[in-house]
């Protein structure tokens, strides 16, 4: 079925499509919680947030990001030094132990969405894929949330 | 009763300074802060003294930024947003000074800003009218050039100045939007 077609009828099938995308491609690498914090809609990037589960017995490592909507999507890791300033470091790889446990969340590791090819408004939902040594992927929706419902 | 003539107009007037308004506990930092001219949104010069009258939130970011500094926005939205829902808005201004004036020129910030609806003036100017407001205010920031873009590595606490533009309290970028409500509303 072409790809377009399959997101068409994810529009018209509401819940269908929600629990088509909420099952992770992959079924070791488990997603909850997957959120884009909303901007301006001149904003040329958004941030990316999720909790990341490992539900098999081996180490799984996360070797890249996509998206669509983003030119370039890149993994974040944020560190505070002694003086109080924050930097933001690319994250080349990021390793979920097995049975293991991750997140990408507020103020620390995130996912960076550059070079914003269109911005989502509040409510819709953007397929995110993380590539995964092995040359495999796993993709998931992420919800653009309003300001009022991660910053209360 | 010789004295009452005295004592009346001192226990009028200690009367009436009760009713007023209660001076805020919040001290003043002389350190931080000071007169500044920068370029704002509508690419107008701006100067600190402008800001006198206001109780300002003021902060500094860069449109750029994907995490923190939407986040410091959407939460100063909030402040601004609770206290016009209590009629007290009109003399709070929210303050967003950029550090990145390369791309975040006056028409960026005049159309980035409005969307979070909190009447917020965005500044920005030459670099080394930035690096002058960001050094009074104990503020830095260093351009990291990354593969395919540049982030910044900055502080990022938020300034509550009262209405003589003076700095009365710091907070950090996850500042509790009622803590700042509260202070502001002893100086508004």
């Amino acid at each position: 079925m072409p790809k377009r077609c399959f997101k068409s009828m994810l529009g018209i099938g509401g819940l269908l499509g929600s629990l088509v995308f909420a099952m992770p491609a992959r079924a070791e690498l488990v997603f909850s919680d997957a959120w884009l914090r909303a901007v301006p809609p001149v904003s040329p990037t958004m941030a990316g947030y999720v909790s990341l589960e490992n539900d098999s017995d081996k180490d799984l490592m996360i070797t890249g990001v996509r998206t669509d909507i983003a030119g370039h999507t890149m993994l974040h890791a944020m560190t505070t030094a002694e003086d109080g300033t924050r930097q933001m470091t690319h994250l080349h790889h990021l390793t979920i132990p097995a049975r293991g446990k991750a997140s990408l969340s507020p103020g620390e590791k995130h996912l960076m969405l550059m070079k914003l090819k269109r911005v989502p408004s509040f409510g819709e939902s953007v397929d995110i894929c993380f590539q995964l040594a092995g040359d495999t992927e796993a993709c998931t929706p992420f919800t653009v949330k309003r300001p009022s419902q991660f910053d209360g | 009763m010789r004295k009452l003539p005295y004592v009346l107009p001192v226990l009028l007037a200690l009367l009436v300074a009760g009713c007023g308004k209660q001076e805020s506990d919040l001290p003043i930092n002389n350190r931080l802060g000071g007169e500044f001219t920068l370029t704002d949104h509508n690419g107008e010069p701006f100067t600190q003294a402008q800001l006198k009258g206001k109780v300002s939130i003021l902060f500094f970011g860069y449109t750029h930024c994907p995490d923190i500094c939407p986040a410091v926005l959407a939460r100063v939205a909030q402040v601004y947003r609770q206290l016009d829902e209590a009629g007290e808005a009109e003399r709070l201004q929210p303050v967003f000074i950029t550090f990145d004036p390369e791309r975040d020129t006056a028409e960026h910030l005049k159309e980035y800003l409005p969307w979070f609806k909190a009447n917020v003036i965005g500044l920005t100017g030459s670099l080394d009218e930035i690096r002058q407001v960001a050094k009074q205010y104990g503020v830095v920031f260093i351009k990291d050039q990354q593969e395919q873009d540049y982030l910044f590595t900055h502080s990022d606490y938020i300034y509550l100045l009262d209405d003589q533009g003076r700095v009365r309290k710091l907070y950090p970028a996850d500042f509790t939007i009622d803590e700042v409500v509260a202070d502001a509303k002893t100086l508004l």
